[in-house]
């Protein structure tokens, strides 16, 4: 049998579910009358399994597992890494520390950018972003150590 | 009426301030390039924005999203008929004719019959929507708990069965949206669900980051940038009036494509995108010339357009009167309404006239304001298709993190955001649309003190929906649906859905 994209997708839901009742343990479905608060949880999650099911059963209309195209993995990869290494530093460094390190990240390590003209582009947008959010809309950005 | 009349007219005072006409004006002009720039749509523009209206007022920051969303419809048929890239999903008809008529060296007059279809469309949708919504919420505000819950049921089912993807496929989306929107506090009985110990999860997960991480970072991470290249037929200013015969062939497929996106527009889905399509079939099926199709007919310019403008319109009408959002789109858009304290439904005409008055008529300008920024600057939009995509997605993603932070000033919000975006990516690999999973967070809550309530005053009687007639009628429609879902699932039967779908994916490659 050909292992289908829907037969790993509608597995990742009938898992998902049971992990969605299991983790509802402590939650009281209480009565028809008065529900508690585990009540559509564990409904939603049992109607997750179902449809994940229902998924597996018709797995055969969709492709092969193996022709699903991960071409764009590297490229996913690279930027997931450097996004949260940004989302990390984020309030650790401050708006404009991070954000051009993580532009000229993005540009130089991904896309092949020359460094000088990544730096420039980098201080331009978030220079320019800051003082947009600071000054012109009057919403605070994380600072740096720095104080800007 | 003539109460309606002098309602709009006190919107008209409210939409005509100087700072309102403003905030128009930027939210036109960003959607226009938001829908111009592919890999950006209404959804992640909006979502990315959001933050931006804090400091503004309700009814700025309602002017100045919608703007965007309604200026994305219009900017998109430009990226489509010059490039043949379409700058959001409802302009993928566009594409076909729009590009073979810039081929012939009709770009302006594609441009032109696009940019007047969307105006009279859009501006036909608003004229329907003053006339229908506040009647509308006068009948939602006799709603109870019970109507509301079987109101919000056939919306999902609704949503299930006008999708291109398959039923189960959507419904699997919706269901991980409502489960989502179950974390955080119950409110009725103050037990924490699936928080993991985290203060920040005790409120919910919020839309924003939701959003913004399924389509704008989920897009981001499928699209490499040498991917997104393509040629550019940029139309001098003199060529963008249409002939004679060009005005003649477009005005009857602008009159259906108004009526039939501003239908489709209040059923539950991706109603804009569905109606160009179903216009560009109805087109095809009535024109005199069907073989002119795919070669530059006029017609499948001007009816798409008008469908997917009307369309969005369209899905105000159940945002405003009932309080139900019919898309992602009107999802976020209440959502930034709720941030700013106003809670759209029946009593937003009432409770927020300025608000709601004020956007109505904010939509009149708006459109207007689109049509004159559309044309003119029609080369200015087209320069900003040569920025390399590898210097704007860097950008995006910046925004992207500060737009989610700034909502609640939490990074636990910015790492949702990121896992979002794995999920948005991990489901466009398996042909999953995201957009039900957004539409399910935001009725959630909703849906499950509605459901709660109604048992509550049955005392657990679920009888209480058969016995109203409201209730009745909307769970009837439901088991429809359903029933012919079923039928076309267990005769394994190719419906219009999948003929859609079909044509979607082709013209998408």
């Amino acid at each position: 049998m050909t292992l289908r994209a829907d037969h790993v997708a509608g597995a990742a839901f009938v898992v998902f579910g049971a992990a969605i009742i299991a983790a509802s343990g402590d939650l009281p479905f209480g009565q028809l009358s008065m529900p508690g608060s585990g009540f559509l949880p564990k409904i939603v999650a049992s109607l997750m399994i179902v449809f994940g099911l229902a998924l597996v059963a018709r797995a055969r209309e969709s492709q092969a597992y193996a022709d699903v195209s991960w071409s764009d993995g590297k490229h996913a990869a690279m930027v997931t890494a450097i996004t949260a290494a940004a989302i990390a530093l984020y309030t650790v460094l401050g708006f404009l520390i991070t954000m051009v390190l993580m532009i000229v990240a993005l540009l130089v390590a991904i896309e092949r950018r020359r460094l000088l003209y990544a730096v420039a582009y980098a201080l331009l947008v978030a220079v320019t972003t800051y003082a947009a959010f600071e000054y012109l809309l009057k919403t605070p950005m994380p600072e740096s150590p720095f104080s800007y | 009426m003539e109460t309606t009349l002098l309602s709009l007219l006190h919107g008209f005072s409210v939409a005509l301030a100087p700072s309102n006409i403003w905030y128009a004006f930027l939210g036109c002009l960003v959607g226009t390039l938001v829908g111009v720039l592919p890999g950006i749509g209404p959804l992640s523009g909006i979502s990315i924005l959001l933050p931006v209206t804090f400091g503004l007022n309700a009814t700025q920051a309602v002017i100045m999203l919608a703007g965007i969303y309604y200026g994305s419809q219009y900017g998109g048929s430009t990226t489509s008929i010059l490039m043949r890239i379409p700058g959001e999903a409802s302009s993928v008809m566009t594409c076909i004719d729009g590009n073979a008529m810039a081929k012939k060296g009709r770009a302006g007059a594609a441009l032109c019959i696009a940019a007047v279809g969307s105006w009279l469309a859009g501006t036909f949708g608003v004229i329907v929507l003053t006339i229908v919504a506040p009647p509308l919420a006068t009948i939602a505000l006799k709603f109870g708990p019970p109507e509301y819950t079987a109101l919000l049921v056939v919306g999902l089912i609704f949503l299930a069965y006008m999708s291109s993807t398959s039923l189960v496929r959507t419904l699997l989306m919706a269901s991980l949206g409502l489960m989502f929107g179950m974390i955080g506090i119950d409110n009725m009985t103050g037990h924490f669900r699936y928080s993991f110990d985290l203060a920040e999860l005790g409120d919910g997960v919020g839309i924003v980051p939701v959003a913004v991480g399924l389509f704008g970072l989920g897009e981001i991470l499928s699209t490499p940038s040498q991917k997104v290249v393509g040629e550019v037929i940029a139309p001098k200013l003199r060529e963008l009036l249409p002939s004679r015969q060009e005005w003649k062939e477009s005005v009857m497929p602008i009159g259906r494509g108004s009526l039939l996106g501003f239908i489709i527009g209040i059923i539950p889905g991706s109603a804009h995108i569905i109606s160009s399509f179903l216009s560009y079939a109805l087109e095809r099926r009535l024109s005199a010339h069907p073989e002119q199709f795919g070669k530059g007919a006029v017609a499948g310019v001007a009816g798409p357009e008008s469908a997917n403008n009307a369309a969005s319109t369209g899905a105000f009408v159940p945002m405003l009167a009932l309080g139900i959002p019919t898309g992602p789109v009107p999802a976020v858009l209440m959502g930034a309404l709720m941030v700013h304290g106003v809670s759209p439904g029946p009593q937003l005409v009432t409770e927020h006239r300025d608000v709601f008055w004020g956007f109505v008529a904010s939509m009149y300008v708006g459109n207007l304001m689109l049509l004159a920024l559309n044309l003119p600057l029609v080369s200015l939009f087209v320069s900003v298709l040569r920025i390399p995509y590898s210097y704007l997605y860097p950008l995006i993603i910046m925004f992207c993190i500060v737009g989610v932070y700034e909502v609640n000033h939490s990074i636990v919000d910015v790492w949702i955001m990121m896992i979002m975006g794995l999920l948005g990516y991990a489901l466009r690999k398996f042909n999953f649309d995201p957009a039900p999973l957004v539409l399910g967070l935001v009725i959630a809550p909703i849906l499950e003190q509605s459901l709660r309530q109604s048992l509550i005053m049955s005392n657990g009687n679920y009888m209480i929906f058969f016995n109203r007639p409201i209730a009745l009628s909307l769970l009837l429609v439901s088991a429809g649906l359903l029933a012919l879902s079923a039928y076309a699932f267990v005769r394994n039967q190719a419906d219009w859905r999948t003929r859609l779908a079909e044509a979607e994916a082709g013209e998408a490659e």
